[in-house]
């Protein structure tokens, strides 16, 4: 594993090294915001919507206000504060109308939380339903009920998104390379299908939870389970109107993300019930039923693929459509589909390509970041599709798939040129497909079969994927050294798990020259002490808050150089350091420690010099621009990671059942700097992959109820549903502007794998599937040619993020 | 409210308690101990995990009030005398851990298989912590840092018992 | 304009709804307290079932009574003329453990390792499970095949009640409020029979069964319940030893009523019986 890693001359950097942050939370130590409890602190609770759509007629709180120890009662007619990361449509308690299941209509405070649970019990609202809309389809029609009749009025992000007054399309995303028309024509085959999947949750163990204290003087401290503490302080501050130096936000160790606790979330809502309790802090700790519908998701998705190909394999054209489901706010989904749709071909080269990728407003809980940003659910159709398109033209698939693959001089969607140092998708694909013996079953394998008589099929598939952010995303780390040399660094990029922080840390004593134990990386984020960064989000930390942490490495040596120059009496450039001081080259052993530096060096005679030694890194992304808004033209990639599943299951021919015996997962990631770390987030989100693939995903009444909000009927995989073999390898071609050539691969694991095993399974039986999650019923379904199921309650459409007619007619 | 002595990894506390309180919620609320982690509230995920007079519970599941006069043993008590049990070193060494909010029902989980089988296959770590959900690791190595501390049981097992 | 009060909420509740808590030293005395107050009290062992529902809102009981601190209610005990007796508060892991269990009911205990996870194991009874009466009860479908007889007390005295007429519908079953099981027993009718236990699941994970079939060759009979087909496990009427599959299964179509809901279709719940059957007449040895 990993063993391709060159180690030489490199002290930390690719070497194994231990997590700085697992001793604390081994032992417990490891302080959540679910485990604070402040002063005098309330405890509030949420009454939610058991309507997808409905007027609110009237809410009457008079109940719960009587009840002893209820201290604040908010609903949304005394709030007037709209919210939006990109499209600022949201209020904080729904207001008027409620617009998803789940959604908040009224909060309260109160000393214990079972008072505060039963004033929402007396809370009476009454509600006049309205029709949902559900199907983001069914949302696109002419006479579709409008989730937003207001949408004209809410302002947004212009330089990247386009919201349709008038429609429940809150983004048309649009990339226009070549002229697709024209290279249709030239093309000997046109293959066109539509793939599916539901919205999906993150499932953080540690649920989503704030406590706020709104203070005198508008002063607001927020302690958040949140990934990104500056965006959250800078929504919060648009939407109440206040500045940013009286709000501060504390992020101490947060219990997992993935891209669910991204932008802003509970907060708002927890400040203004602490605004009205006077000021006493207030808690609120999402149960894991509100996680599913009060709580964002992932966007479903609805993804039609025309390829057009040449006679000798190459893919000519493509025209590809996505049906972003936002729910009922656009939140991160119209930037998902903003990010999905300039990435929307792969890892190959597209000459020709037409993207329109919608976002559309419907009645359900609404979509937002989830780890891959809108490309595991793209590639689960891409992928499939390619071997479709394989099939089709009589190609096995790994060979279409190299045929196509970029490569240096090849163009991407957007107009990027590839180059050498780009990556290499075809090494990703081949590794994979070697890891597994792709080309034919094992002797072993042969006689396994015959011992279950289940068929075993093998599958490899490419992926891609390059941070979604801003052109200006910057980021900044500050290197204190303390008294006895060592050094803490300030940034304020969240470790929820990722490894980042052991990772920066290799980085800084790399640069410094110092032994790893010299290092500490300051674990909880403050906004008031830490540094800037713009989200922990995308893949970019590493890369960003890399290069900035080595800049701030060079930052400090260069002051401490200043200073011990004048107290040796020597030119910097004479001067080098090892771990314990700085000399003169020449001269070693005319030296100061860095000890002797670090707070000042003073001269025998008590004279001084210098003062605390700080380094300062700041890093913003290079050369990004933003995307023409007709042609999807520039240049939005910091890096562009590839990477390859490569996967072997077994299937019951009769039943539908698989086992996943292996799967190997693949990925260029520049360098390695903690192998662990990489393996890490390589089998974490290969598994979190798989669960999307085989069992995870919402399942809706013909009426926006949410059926399976909890544990109970929304499965996630356990250790038994581990595969049997997992594997991971990294690639190695340097990303030149990456922290010793590294790049980010927080995501990618869990990119394809759904595909990988919709075409493992596929090559087993020759079961079509175009739906994931891929339930054991479902393959069963495909082979034995019976009507996929739509919505097991309801037969509907309505509901069912599987079809809608109208698309249905287009497939092939 | 109703009186209750708890013994928690050897010390004893008495507490008044309310009757429809958990144990998940004693711990962490009533008496701050907050390792123990809730991530359902509805026995399904495991993070609420801690042994009950020599028996893994999900704590989640149980009244407070069950546990008087009960010897409970939670991550708080893991480390006994500073030192990482060897399960702990062993998740440490191999990376067993990231976000870390399943870590503490995880050890406790895997505490008790190692007690009650010192040398389990795969199999049967997979059945010993197939209630523990984790959405980082992917568990695999879990499963090897499990597997690597029931190789160094011979002095894990005496060490273990020892703060039992 | 509709003012919509049964509309399902939201599910959320993060703790239990208030109440009080019991534990009586004593059989009579618990049974006297149930005379009293029965309608506003629920028992339990484990709590594996109470405390979910009270969490979300499907019970509100005003006293919770701890059947584990009543001595006499845990023993898993055997003898060749009454058969295997398993207490209220006998755990599914103790089930698991029990060596005459292992030896001459191993059906009971090849259902058991499929319930749940091994810390639930610790707390959920067997009893507790069969009291729940759920449709996909792991427990009940081994024990209709093996014959067990429920044992119900109260101050008016005891009764003893087969199994299958127990269970009465969905969470539905003939205890009255002031009354308990104290435990039940499975006779030794089919002691010794082969058997297994076929549970569908949606990942391999722990999991409610989706489906599920039980199955012994007592010779010269075979026996056959499900469950999570119709409103409780159903008991196919014996079977002789040759019995062709096809008959099996026609009985099991006809007996079978299941739903489509979200964790499957009724047509591939269908389906999985047939095969099930199928797949364990071929593997239950004679
Ligand atoms: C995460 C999770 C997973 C689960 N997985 C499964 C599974 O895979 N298969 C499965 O079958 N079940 C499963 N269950 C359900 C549950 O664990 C079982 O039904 C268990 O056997 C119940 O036993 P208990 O002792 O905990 O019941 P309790 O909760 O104590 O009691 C259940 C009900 O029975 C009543 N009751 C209990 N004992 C008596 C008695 N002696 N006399 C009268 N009334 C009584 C109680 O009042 C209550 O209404 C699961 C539950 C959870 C939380
Ligand atoms: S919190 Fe107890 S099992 Fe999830
Ligand atoms: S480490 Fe995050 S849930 Fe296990």
């Amino acid at each position: 594993m990993l063993e391709n890693t060159p180690v030489a001359e490199l002290k930390n950097v690719g070497r194994k090294t231990d997590r700085i942050d697992s001793v604390v939370k081994l032992t417990g130590e490891a302080t959540y915001v679910s485990d604070m409890t402040l002063p005098g602190m309330l405890y509030a609770r949420v009454k939610a919507s058991p309507h997808a759509r409905a007027r609110i007629v009237s809410i009457d709180t008079s109940r719960a206000q009587a009840l002893s120890g209820v201290r604040a009662i908010v609903t949304g007619e005394e709030l007037d504060y709209r919210l939006g990361l990109y499209v600022v449509d949201k209020a904080i308690l729904a207001k008027g109308e409620v617009r998803h299941f789940g959604e908040a209509v009224a909060a309260v405070a109160a000393d214990t939380l079972e008072i505060a649970k039963r004033a929402v019990d007396l809370i009476d609202v009454e509600y006049e339903e309205l029709e949902p809309v559900l199907h983001p389809l069914e949302a696109l029609k002419e006479d579709a009920p409008l989730v937003h009749p207001k949408l004209g009025e809410y302002s947004y992000m212009e330089a990247a998104f386009t919201p349709k007054p008038g429609t429940n399309v809150a983004n048309h995303t649009k990339l226009r390379k070549g002229d697709t028309e024209r290279a249709f024509e030239a093309c000997e085959w046109t293959i066109e299908r539509t793939y599916t999947n539901p919205s999906v949750q993150h499932v953080p163990m540690e649920t989503h939870v704030a406590i706020v204290q709104w203070g005198h003087d508008d002063e607001v401290s927020i302690w958040s389970s949140a990934q990104s503490p500056f965006t959250l302080r800078n929504l919060f501050c648009t939407a109440f109107g206040l500045s940013h130096r009286n709000v501060r936000v504390q992020v101490p160790y947060v219990g997992g993300g993935f891209g669910g606790k991204a932008g802003i979330g509970i907060e708002p809502l927890v400040a203004v019930l602490s605004r009205k309790a006077g000021g006493r802090p207030v808690k609120l700790t999402a149960t894991r039923e509100e996680e599913f519908s009060l709580l964002p998701c992932r966007s479903q998705l609805t993804y039609r693929i025309k390829t057009g190909v040449s006679k000798d394999g190459k893919i000519l054209a493509q025209e590809l459509t996505m049906y972003w489901d936002s729910g009922a706010y656009a939140d991160y989904a119209v930037n998902v589909t903003r990010a999905s749709g300039y990435s929307a071909g792969g890892p190959y080269d597209i000459p020709n390509a037409k993207v329109d990728a919608y976002t559309i407003y419907t009645n359900k809980p609404f979509g937002t970041a989830y780890r891959g940003f809108g490309h595991v659910e793209f590639f689960w159709g891409l992928e499939r599709h390619m071997d479709l398109v394989a099939e089709a033209i009589g190609m096995e698939p790994l060979e279409f798939r190299l045929l196509n693959a970029l490569k240096p001089g090849s163009t991407t969607l957007t107009g990027e040129k590839i180059t050498a140092n780009t990556g290499n998708i075809a090494k990703c694909l081949q590794t994979a497909a070697d890891s597994i013996g792709y080309r034919a079953l094992t002797d072993q394998e042969k006689a396994r079969e015959k011992a279950t008589g289940l068929k075993i099929g093998k599958a490899v598939v490419g992926l891609h994927k390059a941070p979604a952010m801003p052109p200006f995303t910057a980021t900044t780390v500050i290197l204190k050294m303390n008294e006895d040399a060592t050094v803490t660094a300030n940034l304020s990029l969240v470790d929820y798990g990722q490894g980042t922080y052991t990772s920066i840390a290799q980085i800084i004593a790399e640069r410094l020259g110092f032994p790893l134990e010299r290092v500490k990386i300051a674990f909880e984020s403050d906004t008031d002490r830490d540094p800037y960064d713009w989200q922990t989000v995308a893949s970019k930390g590493l890369l960003l808050s890399g290069n900035a942490a080595i800049l701030a490495a060079e930052d400090l040596l260069k002051n401490a150089y200043e200073v011990a120059a004048q107290a040796l009496r020597a030119n910097t450039v004479d001067l080098a350091h090892d771990g314990e001081r700085i000399y003169v080259k020449h001269h070693p052993d005319s030296a100061v420690t860095f000890r002797q530096l670090a707070i000042g060096y003073a001269f025998p005679d008590g004279n001084s010099i210098g003062g605390p030694l700080v380094g300062v890194g700041r890093y913003i992304a290079q050369g990004l621009t933003h995307l023409d808004k007709e042609t999807g033209q520039g240049l939005p990639a910091l890096d562009w990671t590839y990477g390859a599943h490569g996967m072997i299951v077994e299937v019951d021919r009769e039943t539908g059942e698989y086992n996943v015996l292996k799967v190997v997962s693949v990925f260029d990631v520049g360098k390695v700097i903690n192998p662990d770390a990489v393996r890490g987030q390589a089998i974490g989100g290969m598994l979190q992959g798989l669960g999307t693939a085989v069992c995870e995903g919402y399942i809706y009444d013909r009426k926006g109820h949410l059926l399976n909000p909890s544990f109970t009927d929304n499965k996630i995989p356990t250790a038994r549903d581990l595969p049997f073999e997992v594997e991971a390898i990294a690639i190695e071609t340097p990303q030149i502007d990456g922290p010793y050539g590294a790049r980010g691969v927080g995501e990618h694991s869990m990119i394809g794998v759904a595909a990988a095993l919709g075409n493992a399974i596929q090559h087993a039986t020759g079961a079509q599937l175009t739906h994931m999650p891929i339930r054991y019923e479902d393959v069963w379904r495909a082979l034995g040619k019976k009507e996929p199921v739509d919505n097991w309650i309801t037969k509907s459409p309505y509901g069912s993020c599987r079809s809608a007619p109208e698309i249905q007619k287009y497939d092939c | 409210m109703r009186h209750i002595t708890v013994t928690i990894n050897g010390e004893r506390y008495e507490r008044d308690v309310a009757e429809h309180r958990t144990l998940l919620h004693f711990l962490r609320d009533d008496l701050g101990l907050t390792g123990t982690k809730e991530g359902c509230g509805a026995g399904e995920c495991g993070a609420c995990t801690i042994i009950m007079d020599g028996r893994a519970v999900n704590s989640c599941l149980v009244l407070a009030m069950e546990a008087d006069g009960a010897a409970l043993e939670t991550i708080e008590g893991a480390a006994a005398g500073g030192e990482l049990s060897v399960i702990q070193q062993a998740f440490h060494d191999h990376h067993a851990v990231q976000c870390g909010y399943c870590t503490p029902g995880m050890v406790m989980s895997a505490t008790d298989l190692l007690r009650r089988n010192p040398n389990p296959s795969r199999e049967e770590i997979i059945d010993g912590i197939e209630g523990n959900f984790c959405r980082c690791t992917g568990y695999q190595q879990i499963i090897e840092a499990i597997e690597a501390a029931a190789g160094a049981t011979g002095t894990a097992a005496g060490k273990e018992a020892d703060h039992a | 304009m509709t003012r919509l009060r049964g509309a399902p909420e939201p599910k959320a509740v993060p703790l239990l709804h208030e109440f009080s808590y019991v534990a009586h030293r004593s059989l009579d005395e618990l049974l006297s307290f149930l005379a009293h107050h029965g309608d506003e009290t629920q028992v339990f062992s484990g709590g594996t079932d109470l405390f979910v529902n009270i969490r979300a809102g499907l019970a509100a009981p005003r006293y919770v009574a701890d059947l584990k601190s009543v001595s006499d209610l845990h023993e898993i005990a055997f003898n060749e003329r009454e058969g295997l007796s398993i207490g209220a508060c006998a755990t599914v892991n103790e089930l698991i453990a029990n060596d005459t269990v292992r030896d001459r009911y191993a059906v009971l205990r090849t259902a058991a390792e499929q319930l749940a996870t091994f810390q639930l194991r610790n707390r959920a009874t067997v009893v507790g499970n069969i009291v729940t009466a759920s449709p996909c009860g792991d427990m009940t479908s081994p024990l209709l095949c093996l014959g067990t007889d429920v044992v119900l007390v109260s101050v008016r005295g005891e009764r003893r009640v087969p199994l299958g007429e127990f269970i009465t519908g969905v969470k539905t079953t003939q205890i009255a409020t002031d009354e308990i099981v104290t435990r039940v027993i499975v006779g030794t009718g089919r002691i010794d029979a082969a058997g297994g236990y076929r549970k569908l699941k949606r990942i391999k994970g722990h999991d409610l069964g989706v489906v599920a079939v039980a199955l012994i060759k007592s010779m010269p009979a075979v026996r056959v319940a499900i469950s999570s087909a119709a409103p409780t496990p159903v008991l196919l009427p014996e079977f002789g030893a040759d019995a062709p599959v096809a008959e099996i299964q026609a009985s099991a179509q006809a007996a079978i009523s299941p739903i489509d809901d979200v964790r499957c279709t009724a047509e591939y719940r269908r389906f999985m019986v047939d095969v099930y059957i199928r797949r364990l007449m071929e593997e239950v040895p004679a």
